[in-house]
C-alpha cells in the first residue's frame, strides 16, 4: 500500500519541478523519498489517529471483528486503487481507505458505529482542500506578477522576493515539525520555543537563498528567462516541501489500518489512549520511500513530460499552494488528496491568467472519485469482510 | 511507461499541446510565405519572372501547412479548455491571419499566370506600395511574438504597453501602405488611354490583391489588441 502510493502520488508532487527541469529524475526521486520519510514520521501521526480512530467507533466492536474488519478494509482499499491505477481513473488513495472503513463500521456495528461527524468533516475538506488550494496558488501567483513581473527590473525584483517567500516555507516547515509533535515533546520544547527556532532557521534559510540566487547568472535572452532560472532553484524547495506535506499525510492511507492492527494482534484494545507507534509511522515512510525510488522515477517521467507548460514560475506557485494546503490539513489531522490539492492549485494559477490552457473536464473527473469512490469502496469493504468472516 | 498506470488526474489537467505555441507556428508560416512573396513580387515589378514558378510552389505549400497548423488549433478547443484570453477573439485573430496566407497564395498564383509588365511610371510606386505592406506584417508578427512575454508575465502593464506598441506601428505602416495604393491606382487611371485593357484590368487587381494582405495584418493586430484588453 505504501509502495503504491509512493510511486504514484508522490510523482505528482515532483512532477512539476522534473517537468519544468528544475532538477533531474534521480534527484527527484532521492528527495521525494527521503522527505516523504521526514513528513511521514513526525508530522504523520494526526492523520493516522484520524483515520485510525475518528471513522468507526472502535469501542462496540469486539476485537477479533475489528481486527477482520481493519484487514478487510486495508485489502478493500488496495484492490480498488490498484483497479483505478490499472483503469486510469483519477481516485484518490485516501477516499478509498476511508471508504472502506465506513463499509466495514456500517456492517460490523450498524450505522451508528460510524462517526458521521468525523466523516461529514473529512468528506468537506475533500472539497475544500482544491480550493484552498486553489486561492492559495493563485495568491502567490500574483503575488510573484505583482512584485517582480510588473517591475522594470524583474530580475532584480526576484532576487529579493525569492528568499523572501522561501524563508516563509521553511517557516512553515519547521513550525509544524515543533508544534505539538512527538519530537517537540521529545526535545521538551513550548510552543514559544517552536515559533523562534522556526523564525532562526526560515532567517537561516532566507541568507542561504540569497547566497545561492547570487550563483543565478543573467541569461542573454531577456529578464524572463532569467527571472524563470531564479525560481528553477527555488523550485526544488518547494518541490521537497511538497514531497513533506504529502509524507505527512499520505502516510495514514497505509498505515492508518496498520495501526490499528497491530495492537489487536497482540492482544491488546485500541484504546485511545494508545499512540500511533513511530516504528510504525517509519516503516510506512520507508515503504513510500521504496515506492518513490523503484516506481515513482517512470511515474514521473511520463507526468513531467506532459507538464511542459508549465514554467518555473508557475511550478512554484502550485507546490507552495498545494503544499500549504495538504500540511495545514495534515495539522489538523485532515486526510485530503494531494493530487485534487495539486489540481486545485494549478486551476489557481490558471485562473491567474498565468497559464496559456489548461482543461477544466478534469473537474468532472474529481467530482466524480468524489461520489463513487466512497460507496464502491465501502461495499468492496463489506465484501471481503463477510467473506473473511465466513472463512475464519 | 503507459498511460493506463495514471490515475492521477494532474496529468490530465494538461494534455494539450498549447494553443499559443501553435498561433506561434502559425505566425512562422507566415513570415515565411511573406519573405517569399515580398522578394519575388519586388523581382516581379523589376520585370524579372523566373523565379516565379518556384514561388508559387512554395507559397502553395507554406499555405497549406499553416492550414493544418489552424485545423489542429480550432479542432482542440472544445469548451472545458481554460484560457489567458477569450476563446472567440483568439479564433478570430487566428482565422485572419490566416487569410493573410490565402490572399499570399492567390496573389502568387495570379502572378505566375500572367506576367503583366509594369509602367515605368508607376513601378517606383508599386515598389514602394509593396514595401510598405511588408511592413505592416512585419510590425503585425512583433505584436503577435510579444504574446510570449504577455503570458510569460501574467499580462502585466508594462508587457500590454509594449504589445499596443507594436499595434500603433502596424496601423501606420496599413495607413501608408492605403496612401501609396491610392497614389498608384490614379496613376493607373491616368495611363489608362495608353495601355492595353487587359494590363489595366491586371494592374487593378495586382494592387488591390497586394494591399489586401496589409489589411489582414491590421485585421490580426485588431483582434490582438482586443484579446489582450483588460
Amino acid at each position: 500500500m505504501a509502495w503504491s502510493i509512493g510511486s504514484n502520488d508522490v510523482a505528482n508532487s515532483m512532477a512539476t519541478a522534473v517537468g519544468a527541469k528544475a532538477i533531474t529524475f534521480k534527484q527527484a526521486v532521492l528527495i521525494a523519498g527521503i522527505l516523504n520519510f521526514i513528513g511521514a514520521v513526525f508530522v504523520g501521526s494526526h492523520v493516522t489517529d484520524t483515520v485510525r480512530k475518528g471513522i468507526v467507533d472502535v469501542s462496540g466492536i469486539r476485537p477479533e471483528t475489528l481486527l477482520l474488519g481493519f484487514i478487510a478494509s486495508l485489502l478493500a482499499a488496495a484492490i480498488w486503487v490498484t483497479i483505478s491505477t490499472w483503469k486510469e481513473m483519477p481516485i484518490s488513495t485516501t477516499h478509498s481507505v476511508i471508504g472502506a472503513l465506513m463499509g466495514f463500521g456500517i456492517i460490523a456495528g450498524g450505522l451508528s458505529t460510524v462517526k458521521w461527524n468525523t466523516v461529514g468533516a473529512v468528506v468537506s475538506s475533500w472539497i475544500l482542500s482544491p480550493l484552498f488550494g486553489c486561492i492559495l496558488a493563485f495568491l502567490v501567483f500574483k503575488i510573484i506578477v505583482k512584485l517582480i513581473f510588473a517591475k522594470d527590473e524583474p530580475v532584480k525584483a526576484a532576487r529579493i522576493v525569492g528568499p523572501i517567500i522561501i524563508g516563509f516555507t521553511a517557516f512553515i516547515i519547521t513550525v509544524s515539525l515543533f508544534l505539538k509533535t512527538p519530537l517537540s515533546i521529545k526535545l521538551g520544547l513550548s510552543e514559544t520555543d517552536g515559533i523562534i527556532i522556526a523564525g532562526i532557521i526560515s532567517i537561516v534559510v532566507g541568507i542561504i537563498g540569497i547566497l545561492l540566487l547570487r550563483m543565478v547568472k543573467n541569461k542573454k535572452n531577456g529578464d524572463y528567462a532569467t527571472v524563470e532560472g531564479i525560481f528553477r532553484k527555488l523550485q526544488i524547495i518547494t518541490s521537497s516541501y511538497v514531497a513533506f506535506a504529502h509524507g505527512a499525510n499520505d502516510v495514514a492511507n497505509a498505515i492508518g489500518p496498520v495501526a490499528s492492527i497491530i495492537p489487536l494482534a497482540q492482544g491488546l484494545s485500541v484504546g485511545s489512549t494508545v499512540e500511533v507507534p513511530v516504528t510504525l509511522l517509519m516503516l510506512g515512510g520507508i515503504g513510500i520511500a521504496i515506492g518513490c525510488v523503484t516506481w515513482g522515477q517512470r511515474v514521473m517521467k511520463t507526468v513531467g513530460k506532459r507538464i511542459t507548460s508549465l514554467t518555473n514560475t508557475r511550478g512554484f506557485s502550485v507546490d507552495f499552494g498545494a503544499a500549504t494546503t495538504v500540511l495545514v490539513a495534515s495539522k489538523l489531522g485532515m486526510p485530503i488528496s494531494t493530487s485534487h490539492t495539486v489540481v486545485g492549485a494549478v486551476i489557481g494559477v490558471g485562473l491567474a491568467r498565468g497559464l496559456e490552457a489548461i482543461d477544466l473536464s478534469v473537474i468532472k473527473k474529481i467530482i466524480v472519485s468524489w461520489l463513487l469512490t466512497l460507496p464502491v469502496a465501502a461495499a468492496t469493504s463489506i465484501a471481503i469482510f463477510i467473506l473473511l468472516q465466513t472463512i475464519v | 511507461m503507459e498511460k493506463d498506470h495514471f490515475r492521477a488526474p494532474v496529468s490530465d489537467t494538461f494534455r494539450r499541446k498549447s494553443p499559443f505555441k501553435l498561433l506561434l507556428e502559425h505566425m512562422n508560416k507566415v513570415r515565411e510565405c511573406i519573405d517569399i512573396l515580398g522578394e519575388g513580387l519586388l523581382s516581379y515589378y523589376k520585370g524579372d519572372y523566373s523565379s516565379f514558378p518556384t514561388i508559387a510552389e512554395r507559397v502553395d505549400k507554406l499555405e497549406h501547412e499553416a492550414d493544418l497548423i489552424k485545423s489542429n488549433i480550432r479542432n482542440h478547443l472544445p469548451k472545458t479548455i481554460l484560457m489567458p484570453v477569450d476563446k472567440g477573439k483568439f479564433l478570430w485573430l487566428l482565422r485572419e491571419e490566416d487569410k493573410i496566407l490565402d490572399h499570399a497564395e492567390n496573389l502568387a498564383k495570379m502572378l505566375d499566370m500572367r506576367h503583366t509588365a509594369i509602367p515605368k511610371e508607376l513601378r517606383e510606386g508599386f515598389i514602394d506600395h509593396a514595401k510598405f505592406v511588408i511592413k505592416t506584417v512585419k510590425a503585425m508578427e512583433k505584436a503577435v511574438e510579444n504574446v510570449a512575454d504577455l503570458l510569460e508575465t501574467g499580462f502585466v502593464r508594462k508587457e500590454r504597453q509594449e504589445t499596443k506598441e507594436a499595434i500603433y506601428k502596424v496601423h501606420e505602416f496599413e495607413h501608408k501602405a492605403d496612401e501609396k495604393k491610392y497614389e498608384i491606382t490614379k496613376g493607373i487611371y491616368k495611363l489608362e488611354k495608353k495601355l492595353d485593357p487587359m494590363d489595366v484590368y491586371h494592374l487593378l487587381k495586382i494592387a488591390d490583391w497586394v494591399d489586401d494582405i496589409a489589411d489582414h495584418a491590421e485585421n490580426v493586430a485588431d483582434w490582438l489588441r482586443s484579446m489582450i484588453a483588460k
